[in-house]
């Protein structure tokens, strides 16, 4: 009884949860959140790993 | 907007899902399942096993037998489980009634066990293969379990309990094999696996 | 290890600040607050990483050469082989996640690691648990269940210490100042709830109270593929979401994508467990809930899959320019082909022919090596020098790690895949022989498929001992700098 009503009750909650998600606007700011990974001391548009021996300020192969 | 509170909430729910699908749900099935009477021969099925076999159990488990062995017979016509006479039926939830733990096991890089009882009733073929697969089954790539026996000299006569070894395999002039506790123990163990009682739900 | 600096912190407002001597010093604040227990957990994955090695290698040769150290007991099969999986997947792998997770929790919280005495304890426990118990399990004192087999005397310390990290985690997260949050941080939340419930249930339903008969089984497999599926899966996704935006310096492509990747594979995966008992003596209904779960993967693995590509798009050139970024690639690739394999073999038509052989090991190798395991080393060669601000000392030994484990893992993998297959093939078919020397035999045909396994684990460990000469020596170089007076430097990884 229990495992039924929770197999029926768990996905409607979820799927009560995405409709009240998007009804607020949870999702309007997502790509803000993507760049939050960026900020001014690592900007968008510049790579942050390179080989030890790649020479320093070389630019990196462009897009 | 704390999404944080929802998110755990959802971490929690998940979680609790499967718990209650893939843990509670076949224990409230079958978790307190009990022994049944063989109508064909009067006996308890599954029966406890005896002490030695108990403790060969431990060595079983000791020597990580299950990485190479499975002890689960498929049902017939799916694999060939049956039609290699690992078993005359399936095994079904039952059958490993009192095991702790359950060794069901995952590979068979060597063949199933279930019924090796069955199969292989000769403790000296057990003791033997257990020593050096080679000596039974040649081309196996099983590991040999001398550690499992002790080298000692002979007196007059061997022992009574002296392996018998073709030459190959037999120690120098003067010395014997004779098979520690844990390899007597283990061998009970494997006499022990049976799982071809007739049971109704495995029809 | 000191505590942060509270009014250098207090006076920032990192979400809102625009100065970039500020951030720099947070940022720089952050990395140097880790270092100490990274280093710890780091160094310690490292040398886990070379005791599971020799245990892999010792493995693979005694499966075709079965008389190799056969009379050392505490080396036999059955015992070296758990010995392996614990050393690496608890040793190494767990390891170096929490150093990554505990990395990214502050980064992305834009907060300095707290409370560091907490994890440092943590750490000291589980190896301190790690060792005795894989000294018990060659010993002979294996619980005898897989994935759980570390013995009743050592676990414990190991569930101590993973109870610290989870509430050290919560805290993190809960003084967090980066109030976006990103998708990365629901993974490790989620990694780090779900892995003490599912470790402390197994323990009590298995080990402490032992369930009757084959719910055993059930626990088991629930437990063992949600350490894949609930904490190694979401640590290595949300690592690569992190490190290929961040490397590129591009962000995600559709960030909406990876909302429904999180809650698709939160909600399917851990129904995956009973897949791996297909065939077996428990209710029809429990194995088909996993099989569907299984195929409900599709959903999670498909839309990762496309958020990853499509963030490298008309990038891939730059692989030849980023050690991180070359780990990180193939590490989402292989999780993609590893979850799109892993749900057809959950099909009960695939399932008949490859359970029970080495195709499953291939495929458990393929997702947690070549997914996972490389990962990891790609975040290491990220954070490492960042934490302790020298570089890596030798690209050489990079280029050599990489291109060793790389090729190495792929030799392992497609081989024994195909071998485990044909086994299983030979295995349903009644007319072929289980052993004959002489004939096609189920176990004859395997073993030129166990000996390339071999061989491909010797190159792995080329790749390994570079890793870890490149470590040794950049932690000396780290200690040589650290004894030289030096005016405080902040200096930013170009």
């Amino acid at each position: 009884m229990l495992f039924v009503s929770s197999v029926i009750v768990l996905p409607v909650a979820a799927l009560w949860a995405l409709r009240w998600a998007v009804r607020h606007g949870e999702f309007k700011n997502l790509d803000k959140t993507a760049l939050s990974i960026f900020d001014d001391e690592e900007p968008v548009g510049r790579m942050t790993d390179r080989f030890p021996d790649a020479p320093r300020n070389s630019k990196p192969s462009r897009s | 907007m704390n999404y944080g509170p929802i998110i755990f909430l959802g971490i929690f729910l998940t979680i609790a899902s499967s718990w209650l699908g893939l843990v509670l749900a076949p224990q409230i099935q079958f978790g307190r399942q009990q022994e049944i009477k063989i109508e064909e021969t009067g006996e308890v099925y599954p029966p406890v096993r005896p002490g030695l076999a108990q403790q060969g159990m431990e060595i079983y488990k000791a020597n990580g037998c299950i990485y190479c062995h499975t002890q689960q017979v498929r049902t017939e016509g799916y694999g060939a489980d049956i039609a290699r006479n690992w078993g005359q039926r399936r095994t079904v939830t039952r059958d490993y009634l009192h095991d702790k733990p359950v060794m069901l096991g995952t590979m068979r890089t060597g063949p199933d066990l279930t019924n090796i009882g069955v199969r292989q009733t000769s403790v000296l073929w057990h003791l033997q293969h257990l020593y050096d697969p080679q000596i039974t089954s040649k081309g196996s790539i099983m590991p040999p379990f001398r550690f499992l026996f002790e080298k000692r000299k002979a007196g007059d006569k061997p022992s009574p309990d002296a392996l018998a070894l073709p030459k190959e395999f037999a120690p120098e002039a003067g010395f014997e094999i004779v098979p520690k506790q844990e390899a007597k123990v283990l061998v009970q163990y494997l006499l022990s696996l049976k799982a071809n009682a007739p049971l109704p739900e495995a029809k | 290890m000191s505590a942060t600096s509270p009014s250098i912190l207090r006076a920032l407002s990192p979400a809102d600040s625009g100065d970039e001597v500020q951030q720099r010093a947070l940022l720089a604040e952050i990395d140097a607050s880790c270092r100490g227990t990274l280093m710890l957990f780091f160094g310690a994955s490292v040398v886990w990483l070379l005791i599971g090695t020799a245990f892999a290698l010792i493995t693979s040769w005694k499966m075709h050469s079965p008389n190799f150290l056969a009379d050392i007991s505490w080396l036999a099969f059955g015992r070296v082989r758990p010995a392996h999986l614990n050393a690496v997947v608890l040793g190494f792998a767990s390891e170096a996640a929490i150093g990554v997770t505990l990395w990214l929790m502050c980064r992305l919280g834009r907060v300095p690691l707290m409370h560091a005495w907490m994890v440092n304890i943590a750490g000291v426990f589980w190896n301190v648990g790690l060792a005795i118990g894989i000294g018990g399990i060659l010993a002979g004192d294996s619980t005898g269940i897989e994935w759980l087999e570390i013995p009743g005397y050592a676990s414990p310390l190991l569930f101590v210490t993973y109870a610290l990290i989870a509430i050290w985690g919560i805290i993190a997260f809960r003084f967090r100042r980066e109030k976006h949050l990103y998708v990365s941080q629901w993974y490790l939340l989620g990694a780090l709830f779900w892995f003490p419930w599912l470790y402390s249930a197994a323990q009590i339903l298995l080990i402490m109270e032992p369930v009757r008969g084959v719910v055993q089984a059930a626990v088991n497999w629930w437990f063992g593929h949600n350490v894949l599926g609930l904490w190694f899966t979401p640590i290595g996704i949300a690592a690569i979401y992190y490190f290929i935006p961040k490397v590129l310096g591009v962000p995600v492509y559709k960030y909406s994508l990876s909302v429904i990747g999180f809650w698709s594979l939160a909600l399917f995966y851990n129904w995956n467990g009973m897949h791996h008992l297909v065939g077996g003596p428990l209710p029809a209904w429990l194995i088909t809930v996993s099989i569907v779960a299984s195929v409900m993967m599709t959903i999670p693995v498909i839309t990762v899959g496309l958020n990853h590509h499509f963030t490298m798009w008309g990038h891939f050139h730059k692989l030849k320019d980023s050690p991180v970024l070359r780990f990180m690639v193939f590490g989402g690739m292989s999780y993609t082909v590893t979850s799109l394999h892993g749900i057809l073999l959950a099909l009960r038509s695939v399932s008949e022919v490859t359970h029970f052989t080495h195709s499953t090991i291939a495929h458990a190798h393929q997702g947690l090596y070549a997914f996972f395991v490389m990962v990891m080393f790609g975040a290491i060669y990220y954070i490492v020098p960042r934490i302790v601000q020298v570089e890596w000392p030798s690209a050489r030994l990079i280029r050599i790690h990489f291109w060793a484990t790389a090729i190495g893992i792929m030799l392992y993998i497609v081989p024994l895949t195909i071998g485990g297959t044909l086994q299983g093939f030979a295995m349903i078919n009644p007319d072929v022989p289980f052993l004959d020397l002489n004939k096609y035999s189920v176990v004859t045909m395997t073993v030129p498929y166990l000996k390339m396994r071999s061989f491909s684990g010797f190159v792995i460990l080329v790749g390994h001992l570079a890793f870890a000469t490149s470590f040794v020596w950049i932690v000396a170089r780290w200690i040589k700098a650290a004894r030289r007076p030096q005016p405080a430097q902040i200096a930013s990884h170009a």
